[in-house]
């Protein structure tokens, strides 16, 4: 909300300083967006022109004497065709500054001229929403005074942002409050008096009929003797100001109360209501309505209505319509101050997708109280004015003060740590307008009328401590006490994020919402999901529709941006709908890498991407869980591996899918591992073994088996058949080729063999290996190449 | 002079010339061998003894050690110029070592991770569990029982991505306070940082996804001070010592009195009109905070009357992109290497 800060002076002594009312303003939970900044401007005073004559020289020129306060009037030169004897006008004398010229004594086509006659630009006011050429003040302006101090033309408006609790405070009269509240300064409020007390001629007097429980309130006034024209100049300016286009003295009293008190208004021409009857109802299916934008609406049942017998006259809280409207031969006119329910306005504000001044602040939902309010405003305004006012009509629910709320005053120090003693309390609360009477150990606060976020003691604490100053709080570290929540699950994933770093993967983050074109490019590679993706209702775009089921195929994306080696991991939730929407925690972590020249037989890539597997899962279980192979969607057939404990798989691994890899445009080959944390073992930890003391032996055999027959099974064949003795089998070569045919391979293994109470004899270790040999072409087919 | 005195001199003068002119160790070693060793000269000196005139045989022995360890001084003497003359060629050699380093392979953990990771240090260094959640929550955890009402313009899907009528990602990690007081009965000291989602279109400073750190202390005693000390000590945890706090009041529907809570900007420390960290004002603001509404509290069935508590929640982009003086709120999500490496 843009606020004038020389409006905000009306009703509260301020400092001169912009930046720190804005500050102070901040304190109390009124940040400030902006700070606009007037341009200087000095030296206008208020003119008026005593005659006119044509300039002598020039034909487009006219020489005005203007009697500006001084002792003689003075002589000025002008272009402006707007000009007329008796007109009070601003004046810029000798040495006055305006926003782009300062005024000298010059001489416009041989005649002397001594000063400049404004225009609302020169005053750097929107030229668009003041009249041409010179600007008018009102007749009864003192002569002499200062233009700039008169309307405050230098004071910086600020633009307020007020939280959605404290619509009351979407007023200047609101904002001043707090101010005056914060810098314990009187506040100079305007009566709120309504000065219509006269019974209205027979049948002219307003009747509302309330059909909707959404219209909570509705204050209708009648004025006759209305005469449309401008609004004074003090207020155009006011509106402007606060970025309000003035339009005509109704709208604009109407504009200037809602800015003022936070309640909007609306004046209808009297004699369009039928029968001064309106009411408020749900709008019918297909009614029509023309706005005051001109624009012709089909309305629903959604939409909430003002209406007379003949049909809808506006939008509840929203916008009037254009037949009922205040135009140039307008005389008689009913006021409407009305509190609806904020979720209503807000629905169909939204439904029609039109949003007004009021509708942002009835969609917030207004005290009640306010309309009285409002309405008294707007009377004395239009009374002024010269119209007659009738006495206010109130309908709907009657004002009932909120009940007083129970505040202990130990509590305001158990809530906030800073002791105050009750009189400090309630000198708080008062200035804000509740009225507080004290107890014995309690206050008694009536919160006040236009304030409907006061309801319980911690509401008028939060009060006590804006006004007090939040920074007058101490801050201090608060001693803990102990409890037994555990951070296991964080712990894990610290853990494995700070593993795999240290293994030279770098973590990425991806999105977890994905689009119809992920799918596609997993379905273009022959792959059905074993799950239903889970939906989002409401996506902002279609590529955020899906929830991700596995943080692979953005690391596949990653891949193909990237598109050089790089090793990534990540660490989120993944999700699928079975009966349900279950949602796990997920690792994937993998590399992308130049492929190397091998046979088809042997991957080093993917015995490296084991290795950091094991390393990770020891890192973080403290044993080493065993692969199997096994094939998973997305991952090549012939190299993907699995990790099972207690019949959970905590890990599947291997190198992506190349039809995937292509789908997915990822040039080089990837190699990923997907871990389920949720399955990974819980951390045992790890016993040491000393070696023997006495000298083992190693023996290598050079074995020939089958190509189905794992390293797996060769070594713990060998390792059962050896016995105690073994102190590790490990398969360290593979060959396959012409030397040993077409159907098998050649395996070479190191077996140590040894014993913890004495050295190992030849003997024993030569009976050992022989144990194995027998037992390896008994078991596997094994035989043993020289 | 005595026959053996020549003999020796004679002897130690080959000897000498022998080891000056030894290249290496081998040379070296051939000359011991060829004078000292077991079958060497000097041996043979030795055996001479009996051939000697008589007056010279009794000093004989004497004379013949004093000679071996003369050479065996020069030998020792050679040795080291040898010994020496290996370092003095390794010590001539001189590189640029300004050349730039042979990078190490190491990898990196993401930057929000690591904020994250330093923000839950400081609390779990003051006592606090850490938490984790679902990004998946039921209404009833994201906004009934943090004192939301159902009219409230945040639950109409206009936030909020929605899975069904009553399921939706949580938009803030606030459900983990109603878990955690569930699952656990007072005193409670936890911070829960998580993934959210928010319906924001990405540009420069949105994310339709991000992390925050959602904090609560709920127990006997604990005030509004309590939770200005706590997130004073995080901001100089995270951004230096002399970082400023300020707390302002704001409005959130589970904490009464609720605050916004900002701190000084790390860039221009307090405001120049041109600084792009701030906009100027000086000030960075990182989230809510407030003490926890009696309704939430009541909600769980924690008693008003004797338990009081804080909760806090702040977006871990923002402090990282405060921290790292990041320019761009995507970069989080693009990962480019060099973004990645630069922070590592
Ligand atoms: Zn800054």
């Amino acid at each position: 909300m843009r606020v004038p800060i020389s409006w905000l002076r009306e009703y509260v002594d301020l400092p001169r300083d912009a930046h720190e009312i804005a500050d102070r303003l901040a304190m109390l939970g009124f940040p400030v967006e902006e700070i606009a900044e007037r341009p200087t401007i000095s030296g206008v005073v208020v003119g008026k022109i005593v005659t006119i004559e044509k300039h002598p020289n020039a034909d487009r020129l006219q020489v005005c004497m203007v009697d500006a306060g001084g002792e003689t009037p003075l002589q000025i030169a002008t272009a402006a065709t707007n000009v007329a004897v008796d007109q009070v006008i601003p004046v810029a004398t000798i040495g006055a500054r305006l926003p782009h010229l300062t005024i000298e004594p010059r001489k416009m086509r041989g005649v002397e001229s001594q000063g400049m006659m404004c225009s609302a630009e020169e005053l750097a006011l929107p030229a668009e929403w003041f009249e041409d050429g010179i600007m008018q003040l009102d007749a009864t302006t003192p002569l002499g005074i200062n233009v700039v101090d008169l309307f405050g033309l230098d004071d910086a408006v600020l633009d307020v942002e007020v939280t959605s609790n404290r619509v009351d405070a979407m007023s200047v009269i609101g904002l001043a409050r707090e101010l005056a509240a914060s810098y314990g300064a009187p506040l100079r409020l305007p009566s709120f008096e309504n000065p219509g007390t006269a019974e209205e001629p027979a049948g002219a007097a307003p009747r509302v009929t309330i059909e909707s429980p959404d219209c909570t309130r509705f204050v209708a006034q009648r004025f006759d003797g209305v005469r449309v024209g401008d609004a004074p100049v003090w207020m155009r300016i006011r509106l402007a100001l606060a970025g309000q286009r003035p339009i005509s003295n109704l709208v604009d009293i109407s504009n200037y109360v809602m800015l003022e008190t936070a309640q909007p208004l609306h004046f209808y021409d009297a004699s369009r209501i039928q029968d001064a009857h309106l009411i408020a109802r749900d709008a019918r299916e297909g009614e029509t309505l023309v706005t005051l934008d001109e624009v012709e609406r089909t309305l629903t049942p959604l939409a909430l209505v003002i209406a007379d017998a003949a049909g809808a006259l506006g939008l509840a809280g929203l916008m009037g319509g254009a037949a009922s409207e205040v135009r140039a031969g307008t005389t008689a006119i009913v006021l409407e101050a009305a509190n609806f329910e904020g979720v209503r306005v807000r629905r169909m504000s939204m439904q029609i997708g039109l949003r007004s001044e009021a509708s942002s602040r009835h969609e917030k939902t207004l005290a009640p109280a306010l309309t009285e309010i409002g309405a008294a405003r707007a009377a004395q305004l239009l009374v002024q004015l010269g119209a007659r006012a009738y006495r206010p009509r109130a309908f709907g629910a009657d004002l009932v003060p909120a009940p007083a709320i129970e505040l202990p005053v130990r509590d305001v120090e158990r809530l906030l740590g800073l002791k105050l003693d009750a009189t400090r309390i309630s000198q708080h609360l008062e200035r804000l307008g509740c009225t507080v009477t004290p107890g014995e150990h309690t206050l008694a606060v009536t919160p006040p009328a236009w304030r409907r976020d006061l309801v319980i003691a911690a509401d008028l604490i939060e009060e006590v401590a804006r006004v007090e100053g939040y920074d007058t709080i101490a801050a201090i570290e608060p001693s803990v006490p102990s409890h037994d929540i555990p951070s296991a699950q964080y712990d894990l994933e610290t853990k494995l994020a700070a593993t795999l770093a240290s293994l030279g993967y770098h973590e990425i983050l991806t999105y977890s919402l994905q689009g119809q074109s992920v799918l596609d490019k997993v379905a273009r590679a022959g792959i059905t999901p074993s799950h239903d993706r889970v939906e989002v209702r409401n996506p902002l775009s279609e590529d955020q529709r899906y929830l991700r089921w596995a943080l692979a195929p953005g690391m596949l994306e990653y891949a193909a941006r990237i598109d050089a080696p790089v090793r990534f991991f990540e660490i989120g939730h993944v999700f699928a709908r079975e009966r349900s929407v279950g949602e796990i925690s997920m690792l994937t972590f993998g590399f992308a890498v130049e492929p190397n020249d091998e046979p088809a037989w042997r991957d080093t890539h993917f015995l490296r991407l084991k290795g950091d597997c094991e390393a990770l899962l020891r890192a973080v279980c403290g044993i080493t869980v065993e692969a199997t192979r096994d094939t998973r969607a997305g991952l090549h057939p012939g190299k993907t591996a699995v990790m099972m404990h207690d019949g959970r798989e905590v890990a599947n691994f291997g190198k992506i899918d190349p039809r995937v890899a292509h789908s997915f445009g990822v040039r080089l080959p990837v190699y990923v591992c997907n871990i389920f944390l949720e399955h990974i073992p819980e951390y045992r930890t790890p016993r040491y073994h000393p070696p023997s003391k006495f000298p083992s032996t190693a023996r290598d055999l050079a074995l020939v088996i089958n190509l189905d027959v794992t390293a797996e099974q060769v070594s713990s064949v060998t390792r059962r058949a050896i016995g105690a003795l073994c102190l590790g089998v490990r398969a360290f070569d593979e060959y396959r080729g012409p030397q040993v045919g077409e159907e098998r391979k050649s395996l070479a293994i190191r077996a140590t063999i040894g014993r913890y109470d004495a050295t190992i004899t030849d003997e024993e270790a030569d009976a050992a290996i022989g144990r194995a040999i027998d037992a390896l072409r008994e078991e596997l087919g094994a035989t043993i190449r020289t | 002079m005595s026959e053996l005195a020549t003999k020796l001199d004679d002897l130690y003068a080959r000897f000498e010339r022998a080891i000056t002119t030894a290249d290496d160790e081998r040379a070296l070693d051939a000359a011991r061998v060829a004078f000292l060793g077991r079958s060497g000269e000097v041996t043979a000196v030795r055996r001479g003894i009996g051939q000697l005139p008589p007056a010279e045989r009794p000093d004989a022995g004497k004379v013949i050690n004093a000679a071996v360890e003369r050479m065996e001084a020069a030998l020792a003497g050679a040795v080291a110029r040898i010994e020496n003359r290996a370092f003095d060629t390794e010590l001539a050699q001189s590189i640029d070592v300004t050349f730039p380093a042979i990078a190490a392979p190491t990898g990196s953990i993401h930057p929000v991770r690591r904020v994250l990771q330093d923000a839950v240090a400081y609390f779990e260094r003051h006592g606090f569990a850490t938490v984790l959640g679902m990004e998946i929550e039921p209404d009833y955890y994201t906004f009934d029982a943090l004192n939301i009402p159902a009219t409230h313009p945040a639950r109409e899907g206009f936030d909020s991505f929605f899975i069904s009528d009553s399921l939706l990602l949580r938009p803030h990690t606030s459900p983990m306070q109603i878990r955690t007081m569930q699952a656990h009965k007072p005193p409670i000291a936890v911070v829960a940082p998580g993934k959210c989602y928010r319906r924001d279109a990405v540009d420069a400073r949105h994310l339709f996804q991000f992390h925050q750190i959602e904090g609560l202390l709920v127990a006997e005693g604990i005030h509004f001070g309590h939770l200005k000390g706590m997130l004073t000590g995080l901001c100089r945890e995270l951004f230096g010592a002399d970082q400023r706090v300020r707390f302002r009041p704001s409005f959130f529907p589970f904490t009464e009195p609720s605050a916004e809570v900002d701190t000084t900007c790390p860039k221009c420390k307090g405001g120049t009109a041109a600084c792009n960290m701030c906009g100027g004002s000086g000030w960075i603001e990182l989230g809510g905070a407030g003490m926890v509404h009696p309704n939430v509290l009541h909600e769980v069935g924690y008693d008003t009357g004797i338990y009081t508590g804080w909760a806090f929640g702040f977006g871990i982009e923002r402090l990282a992109l405060t921290r790292y003086d990041i320019d761009d709120i995507r970069r989080f999500v693009d990962c480019d290497p060099d973004f990645l490496r630069q922070l590592a």
